[in-house]
């Protein structure tokens, strides 16, 4: 202090003043000590205590770890030909927070490239929704020469960044689209049952249908991590490279399908004046299950649902009549016809109750109470006998053998047969089929069974419906005599191993002989000599198979008395369906057909013909046919 | 400019002398101190702005020197100015919170600004310092026996209440509690009864939750409220305090090292030049910078009080302590609310927090108290 000098007198005013004030002072400066002390120690509870909490905190802030997307993987055929690839995929991103005038960008985007009004919405609510930091998709799937010109304008584009991702196409002209299905961005759905946070990813893309669906597992990959430091806005200060957090790109997907002959297969479709025929075929290995075709006509593309449906393909698409997006050869359920009646005969030489040889009298149709049901051939057959009932697909035989049987024993043989049942070749979508007994009607319809529903089944009218795949399994099961074949569509897939079929193999070959004289024997209904044609590769094969025209509608009694019952002249809507089942070769079966065209033209014509032509295409690209033709050439 | 005529009980400090003798007779080791949080301050914005010197570390470093010769101005100006200005600087004060009512310039949602065309003004910053010399001029005048009368007692409410009402208006919450903490010290510092004390603290208990549910914008009980339940409302107002406190306990002991402080350059903190500057201290220099830096404030407000001591007059003694108040209450809310022991009102860290009108009050104030000190032996007039 410098006090040490003589002090002035003090006032007696300030006295009390004096003292009381250094009091309250000191007072004052202890609680002050007090407060330092207190902040002091929290400090060091902050920053000694709890520091390695708050350290992990800080880290947990400084740090993110960014998506890096896999590469899904790649869908080929059993050659390797791809059916689902990836590409590049052209597109224009927009970062808002690098520009001040969104409007006027995207109205410029607009005059090179159009943008929908409804691209529009969803840019300006992606951007809307996401931080101004994030890349919003502006338009992808550009095509080179407008991508180039929207390069060459990118200085007068602010905001715009324009990139080569990862697209999908599938080259196959749509022939697969049914199959392969197709991918888009994952909706709320998806999110909620799959927890892989890769579908919140704006720019990621899952399968929706098909195998791209189905076989999702497998084609997807898993992400890889990029350890990035990051400030309060998200925005990236550094990256931290670490090899071993790349993502995983997806594996790629076999299928058993042929694309040659599926694109065969589709070319069969085509009508002369009325564009693709619509309808399903299928083609089984007989002896493995493998499907060499699976297809539905009329195809569509499926790059579409990729870059995205305008309004007017989704109009043609839902409006178009064949119903283009339908998946008819697994989904689609038809009556079978007359192809049923080999199960109805299987049915029959199983219960021993029917003597084969034993004619029936057809005289065209079959009085059952007051009701009359006719065969197909209003004048009759006269008599026929087993066989020769399914050679030229007599009714009245198999309404007269029925009613002996009874529909559970019929129905049992033809699930045994492999209808009436959901296979499961990973692509989803399919159904049943039905194969009604008296226990099913009940159930379904409440309603009893009477005879005159067996006497429909047993033409496979009536209640009974089945897809062009069942139809192909049934016929694989027939030609394969020992297992019940299940059809196979992913290459790798383990299957359970195939159960005995369980029929007496001679009342197989019975059925089978019968089937040989529909395509083999002049009065046969499907009857073509050298059926495969006369290439020298499949000359001398011999098919065995059936027809069946499916009834889409009650044929009215007007129609019997004209005689009117020709399909070409009605409307294509109110046609039958044309049906038929096969396989080649005879002898030594290889592959079975089920085909369906519906509304397809003059009885089972149609579709025998379609079939025939994928027989012999599937057989010649099998090579199976060369061996045979030197095996007979060297017998000759 | 001091009027030498005034009369000088005895020899301490040494008569009268011309403007250099008084330099030297300046108690110096306040100012140093001062200088030494100044450049802290410089270094610490430096940091806050990733190194850029023109996003304030630059005018910082400008403004505590110019501070500072504010500061040794006002220190030379006899004491006896201070006392005659000590009405009219309050009367100035409050009428430029009635300016800013009327003119004020409105930044982030809260009236504080007065615009001067060349610079802009925060009165309450202004009012801080007058408040004090008015409080001190009105015990100095007032007889030791009326300060616990009712009309002694309503004198200083009146004084207090106006500007304290004006600011709250604003609205800003931080300043009026200060300057009503500041004005009660100064109160109760020039010798109130214990009888008087213990009536107003009954009336706080039941003001206080009154003043809360009427007199606080709802932003303001909503941060009160967050202080106290911090997760109600874990993005927005705590979040200020939860990134805080990963600034500071992530330091450490020794903190990341000057410059690498992640929290900072992630910006996590928000306000890390002004009010959270105490953050880029706690996380890159750690718990011996914090400490470090409390301790300088502990000094300079030590050396205030040591000065107040050696003052006689009431005024001087008042003015001291009232100010060196305002500055501890300063540093008080300002670490409170950095470590998360206080609500987030907007109180800067005197002398190291960016901002102009703040480093000036708060020197200008540092050169009052050492101009009462270095005119600790003139005699002041007593108008009743």
């Amino acid at each position: 202090m410098i006090g040490d000098r003589p002090m002035p007198p003090i006032s007696s005013q300030n006295t009390p003043d004096k003292n009381q004030i250094t009091r309250r002072t000191f007072a004052l400066g202890a609680g002050g000590i007090g407060v330092f002390g207190v902040l002091a120690a929290r400090l060091y509870q902050l920053q000694v205590l709890q520091a390695e909490n708050y350290r992990t905190l800080s880290d947990n802030n400084r740090f993110n770890f960014n998506m890096l997307l896999p590469e899904r993987g790649e869908i080929r055929d059993r050659f390797g030909v791809p059916l689902a690839r990836n590409s590049q995929n052209f597109r224009l991103v927009m970062i808002p927070e690098r520009t001040t005038e969104i409007e006027k960008t995207l109205d410029r985007v607009s005059r090179i490239s159009p943008i929908s009004p409804r691209q529009r919405e969803r840019i300006e609510k992606d951007i809307r929704q996401n931080p101004k930091f994030v890349p919003i998709l502006v338009k992808d799937n550009i095509d080179w020469e407008t991508f180039s010109a929207l390069n060459m304008r990118l200085h007068a584009l602010p905001g715009i960044v324009s990139e080569a991702g990862q697209g999908r196409t599938y080259p196959e002209n749509g022939v697969f689209s049914h199959v392969l299905g197709y991918i888009g961005r994952a909706g709320s759905r998806d999110i909620e049952e799959d927890s892989d946070p890769l579908l919140k990813q704006p720019t990621f893309r899952i399968g929706k249908t098909g195998v791209e669906a189905a076989q999702e597992k497998t084609l997807r990959g898993a992400s890889g991590k990029l350890k990035v430091e990051v400030n309060a806005r998200g925005r990236i200060v550094r990256e931290w490279p670490d090899p071993a957090t790349r993502a995983t790109p997806g594996k790629d997907v076999w299928l058993t399908l042929d694309a040659e002959l599926q694109e065969f297969a589709a070319k069969q479709f085509a009508t002369e004046d009325e564009g693709d025929d619509s309808g399903g075929i299928c083609v089984i290995d007989v002896i493995t299950g493998e499907l060499r075709t699976l297809l539905s006509m009329p195809a569509f593309d499926a790059n579409l649902f990729v870059s995205g449906l305008t309004q007017s393909d989704m109009d043609r698409m839902n409006n178009d009549p064949k119903r283009p997006q339908y998946n008819k050869v697994i989904a689609g359920g038809y009556p079978p016809a007359s192809t049923f009646k080999m199960a109805v005969m299987l049915a029959a030489l199983e219960s021993n109750l029917i003597n084969p040889a034993k004619p029936v009298f057809c005289s065209g149709k079959l009085r059952l109470g007051n009701r009359t049901f006719h065969c197909w051939k209003r004048q009759g057959h006269g008599k026929v006998d087993m066989r020769d009932a399914l050679k030229q697909s007599c009714d009245t035989y198999f309404y007269e053998i029925s009613q002996v049987l009874g529909i559970d024993a019929i129905a049992n043989v033809a699930r045994r047969l492999g209808l009436g049942r959901l296979y499961d070749i990973s692509i989803g979508g399919g159904i049943a089929g039905i194969v009604p007994t008296e226990e099913w009607k009940r159930q379904r319809l409440g309603t009893g069974w009477r005879t005159g529903d067996t006497l429909n089944a047993s033409i496979g009218q009536g209640f009974v419906l089945a897809t062009p795949l069942q139809l192909a399994v049934m016929t694989a099961r027939i030609a394969n005599t020992i297992e019940a074949v299940m059809p196979q569509l992913v290459i790798g897939q383990t299957l359970p191993n195939f159960e005995p079929l369980d029929f007496d193999p001679a009342h197989l070959a019975f059925v089978r002989d019968a089937m040989w004289s529909v395509t083999s024997e002049p009065g046969g209904t499907a009857y073509r000599p050298n059926p495969f044609g006369t290439d020298p590769s499949v000359k001398g094969m011999e098919l065995a198979g059936k027809t069946g025209t499916g009834q889409v509608r009650g044929i009215s009694m007007a129609e019997r008395a004209s005689g009117i019952r020709s399909n070409s002249k009605l409307p294509w809507k109110l046609r039958d369906h044309s049906i038929f089942v096969g396989f080649a070769p005879y002898d030594r079966p290889r592959f079975a057909v089920g085909t369906i065209v519906e509304h397809g033209g003059s009885g089972a014509k149609r579709a025998a013909d379609i079939s025939r032509a994928v027989l012999g295409e599937a057989l010649r690209r099998d090579g199976l046919g060369d061996a045979s033709a030197a095996d007979t050439g060297a017998l000759k | 400019m001091v009027a030498r005529g005034g009369s000088f009980r005895g020899a301490v400090p040494a008569s009268g002398g011309s403007l250099t003798t008084k330099l030297f007779e300046i108690n110096w080791l306040l100012p140093t101190l001062v200088g030494v949080l100044g450049l802290v301050g410089v270094t610490m914005i430096f940091a806050a702005t990733d190194g850029v010197w023109r996003y304030g570390a630059l005018q910082h470093f400008v403004r505590v020197g110019f501070g500072a010769l504010v500061m040794l101005a006002i220190a030379l100006i006899d004491i006896r100015i201070w006392y005659r200005l000590a009405y009219p600087a309050y009367i100035i004060g409050l009428l430029m919170l009635i300016g800013v009512e009327v003119f004020g310039v409105e930044v982030n949602g809260s009236v504080r600004w007065l615009d001067l065309g060349v610079a802009r003004l925060q009165p309450s910053e202004v009012m801080k310092p007058a408040i004090v010399l008015a409080l001190a001029r009105y015990y100095h005048d007032l007889p030791s026996d009326r300060v616990s009368h009712i009309i002694g007692l309503l004198g200083a409410l009146i004084l207090l209440a106006l500007p304290m009402a004006l600011i709250l208006r604003q609205p800003d919450l931080g300043t009026t509690l200060l300057l009503g903490t500041t004005g009660v010290v100064v109160v109760y510092l020039a010798g109130i009864s214990w009888r008087v004390i213990g009536f107003a603290s009954l009336f706080a208990a039941v003001g206080i939750p009154l003043f809360f549910k009427y007199g606080l914008k709802a932003y303001q009980q909503e941060r009160v409220l967050t202080f106290l339940d911090p997760t109600r409302d874990p993005a927005g107002a705590s979040y200020h305090i939860t990134q805080s406190k990963i600034a500071l306990g992530s330091g450490g002991v020794n903190g990341k090292g000057f410059m690498r402080g992640t929290q900072r350059q992630g910006e996590y903190v928000p306000e890390n030049r002004t009010d959270f500057i105490f953050t880029v201290i706690g996380e890159e220099f750690g718990l011996i910078g914090g400490l470090l830096t409390m301790g300088l404030y502990m000094a300079v407000i030590g050396v205030c009080v040591w000065l107040s001591l050696q003052c006689k007059e009431m005024f001087a003694k008042l003015l001291i302590l009232g100010l060196t108040t305002t500055f501890t209450l300063y540093i008080f809310i300002n670490l409170g609310m950095v470590m998360g022991l206080a609500p987030v009102v907007g109180v800067p860290l005197p002398l190291i927090s960016y901002g102009g009108t703040v480093i000036l009050a708060v020197m200008g104030g540092f050169g009052l108290i050492l101009s009462a000190h270095l005119y600790r032996g003139v005699e002041l007039p007593r108008s009743g």
